[in-house]
């Protein structure tokens, strides 16, 4: 259902910038660039779409519902945190595992922490592009401010009422 | 200031990245194997490639998406948007744009790299990446929605939503 979704969104934004494109010539321009895109991810997105599936499996559900379950609070909160730091790799990897702990018992709160974490610290990310580009003052500057944010999310998703 | 930017989408199929991810993988399945049999690994392997057949046209749209903006939106415009933007406002502007500009890592620093010379703060770069970094719209319709309950997603950016807005204020006042 979320999928049919997010393709309907998607779709009809991917329409409209068709429509916008006009003439033939920008839009095979547009298609040479999806050309592109495709030489170079699909490789890595099969590889990691299976792996995060391979990953997903060998989690250990006892130690999951222990650790990040009903009864963790904000310690599972603070334990998502550094499990999302330390999580490699594309999106798709990060939310497989996320999807497979949430049906192994970890709560929505401690995922939530899990998630930020990566998206805002994930190592790979940080060293490849980031660093090269903006430079070491600019990634320890945001580390600096966003350090709070993973257990702030898990901590509001923790005390509403849900 | 160098005028050089560097090229966008830069990125090769099979480099050393994409070897380490091989090898990440080729584990678990070892891993997979050994603990559950590797008639388990085949069928991991099927479900996840059959999810991927159907995310297929999501991602299509998506790629679609992300290759027509840099013809529709000329770089050059899109930047000095941005870089003149100063201020609040310049915060709440770089909140949308990381939020909708499409395009993964390899789009989004070199083109965080043009807004700063076009002028923009570091708070205002801070607040872009974080934006894009919590709630991008490919990553989140794309991947997030794909693999979470809409419930969760909706309410983690729900929660997210002013925290791009928040750092890049405190950044600015700070570096003062």
């Amino acid at each position: 259902m979320n999928i049919l979704i997010g393709t309907i969104v998607l779709a009809l934004m991917a329409g409209w910038f068709w429509q916008k494109l006009e003439t033939d010539e920008r839009r095979a321009e547009a298609y040479s660039g999806v050309r592109r895109m495709l030489i170079n991810n699909a490789p890595r997105l099969l590889v990691a779409l299976v792996s995060a599936g391979l990953f997903a499996e060998l989690l250990p559900e006892e130690v999951v519902r222990q650790y990040l379950g009903d009864t963790s609070g904000f310690k599972g909160v603070a334990l998502g945190m550094m499990l999302g730091i330390l999580t490699p790799g594309g999106a798709f990897v990060s939310f497989a595992l996320a999807a497979g702990a949430t049906q192994a018992g970890a709560t929505a709160p401690a995922m939530m922490s899990y998630l930020t974490a990566w998206a805002l610290f994930a190592i790979t990310k940080v060293m490849a592009e980031e660093l090269a580009l903006l430079g070491a003052r600019f990634i320890v500057t945001r580390f600096a401010v966003s350090i709070p944010l993973p257990l702030l999310v898990g901590g509001i998703a923790l005390a509403l009422p849900i | 200031m160098s005028e050089k930017q560097p090229a966008l989408g830069r990125q090769t199929a099979f480099d050393a990245s994409f070897m380490i991810l091989l090898a990440i993988a080729l584990v678990a399945a070892g891993l997979v194997a050994w603990f559950k049999g590797p008639w388990r690994v085949v069928e991991i392997a099927a479900s996840y490639l059959g999810f991927l057949a159907i995310l297929s046209p999501k991602i299509l749209c998506g790629f679609f998406i992300a290759a027509a903006v840099p013809i529709l939106v000329p770089r050059e415009v899109f930047t000095r948007w941005l870089g003149q933007e100063s201020g609040l406002r310049g915060l709440g502007v770089a909140s949308l744009a990381g939020a909708f500009v499409p395009g993964g890592p390899m789009m989004i620093f070199p083109l965080a790299v043009g807004f700063r010379a076009a002028g923009a703060s570091t708070a205002t770069l801070i607040t872009f990446v974080t934006a894009w970094s919590l709630y991008g719209i490919n990553r989140t319709v794309i991947w997030e929605m794909s693999f979470l309950h809409i419930d969760f997603v909706l309410l983690r950016v729900l929660i997210c939503l002013p925290l791009p807005f928040a750092v890049g204020w405190i950044v600015s006042r700070v570096l003062r």
